[in-house]
């Protein structure tokens, strides 16, 4: 290294040896503050892909809690105690985060800036919003003939209830075809980390997930609502 | 968090709730969403060809009360303004007029939206009733 290490944490806070990242001083073995922009993928040793093999990471993070955890650290000094806590929790958001493959996708969109509010506008696509509307015009037709009758109406309820419940089963496979999608873009997001691709292309990649993520928190919300109207009804 | 009086008073009394017929020529209908909270909301205008005005307007939204008043207040507002005039209300108006907070400003981006969507709508039919006229304008050019 040519440049001057501006940061502290460079070095071990306790032996002052280079300290290039990892959780504990490889010199001392002493535990080291959590670096600035510290992401969960680095967290767990992982390049920032997308497909996780999930019994290797619970391993990686059972093996972590233990090593990290603050009771390891009862006789150590605050700072270390401090440390350790600190490390911990963000041991538990890593894990919690990596662990779903759609809560995975949203952190990473999140670290590259593209899930803050008015960083890319949150629009619905329209070819969606036709249809989200009758659904909703029906769960409307479906409360009202339920404040109103309170199930005497002959079989009016059932009708809109079975309405009801084949759009829902629709929106459902909508659900299952986007979380496809999802899955494709995933695959070509770790090819294009393994060609080495430019921030222009993990962008152009990123940008796509987003939209998908998008459709899919709509349609999810959707689905929910008509789940809890037809429980009730 | 509490509501605002007028988005309460939009809510509970909520102006201009309907639809209009969207095959008419003189109506343009905008249908936006919101995925963040899963809100959809339908405006229609009904324009007067010869003087511009925007003589009806309806609304249907679903979503949360800020919401419903944002699109009752930008159907109130439309109403005897010219096409013109309503493509320049803002969202920051009806923030002002509701006392929107920052988590529901994206409601009154939404009724922005769906005003233009509308008008855009519209514009669009009034333009292919005048489809006749366009390739005669284009071989100018």
């Amino acid at each position: 290294m040519t440049t001057v290490p501006i940061a502290t944490e460079a070095f071990c806070w306790s032996c002052h040896a280079p300290h290039v990242g990892g959780h504990f001083c490889a010199a001392c073995g002493k535990i080291q503050p959590l670096p600035r922009g510290a992401d969960y993928f680095a967290f767990f040793g992982l390049p920032q892909k997308l497909w996780i093999d999930c019994a290797q990471l619970e391993q990686l993070f059972h093996q972590l809690s233990w090593k990290l955890h603050p009771d390891n650290f009862v006789c150590a000094s605050e700072y270390e105690r401090e440390l350790s806590l600190e490390r911990s929790s963000q041991l538990n958001d890593a894990y919690r985060a990596l662990r779903d493959p759609i809560a995975r996708v949203e952190y990473l969109l999140a670290s590259g800036g593209m899930r803050e509010e008015g960083a890319a506008r949150q629009q619905a696509p329209p070819e969606l919003l036709e249809e989200v509307f009758e659904l909703n015009e029906s769960l409307d037709d479906l409360r009202t003939a339920r404040s109103r009758s309170l199930g005497t109406d002959g079989g009016k309820t059932a009708a809109l209830k079975q309405r009801l419940e084949a759009e829902e089963k629709k929106f459902e496979a909508k659900l299952g075809e986007v979380d496809e999608e999802l899955k494709r873009i995933a695959g070509e997001w770790d090819a294009a980390l393994d060609a080495g691709a430019d921030e222009a292309k993990r962008k152009a990649l990123m940008a796509r997930m987003n939209d998908v993520l998008n459709r899919r928190r709509y349609i999810r919300n959707l689905v929910a609502n008509v789940q809890k109207e037809l429980a009730e009804a | 968090m509490a509501y605002s009086d007028k988005v309460v008073e939009h809510y509970n009394n909520p102006r201009n709730v309907g639809s209009l017929d969207k095959n008419d020529p003189n109506v343009g209908t905008g249908l936006v969403g919101a995925p963040e909270c899963g809100d959809v909301m339908k405006l229609q205008m009904k324009v007067n060809p010869q003087t511009q005005v925007i003589e009806e307007a309806k609304f249907k939204t679903f979503g949360c009360g800020s919401a419903i008043a944002s699109s009752s207040l930008a159907t109130e507002w439309v109403k005897g303004k010219t096409v013109e005039e309503a493509l320049t209300i803002k969202n920051t108006d009806i923030v002002k007029e509701l006392s929107l907070p920052p988590v529901k400003i994206h409601c009154s981006v939404l009724a922005e939206d769906a005003i233009k969507a509308a008008l855009n709508d519209w514009k669009k039919k009034q333009g292919s009733d005048a489809t006749a006229e366009q390739p005669a304008a284009a071989a100018q050019q």
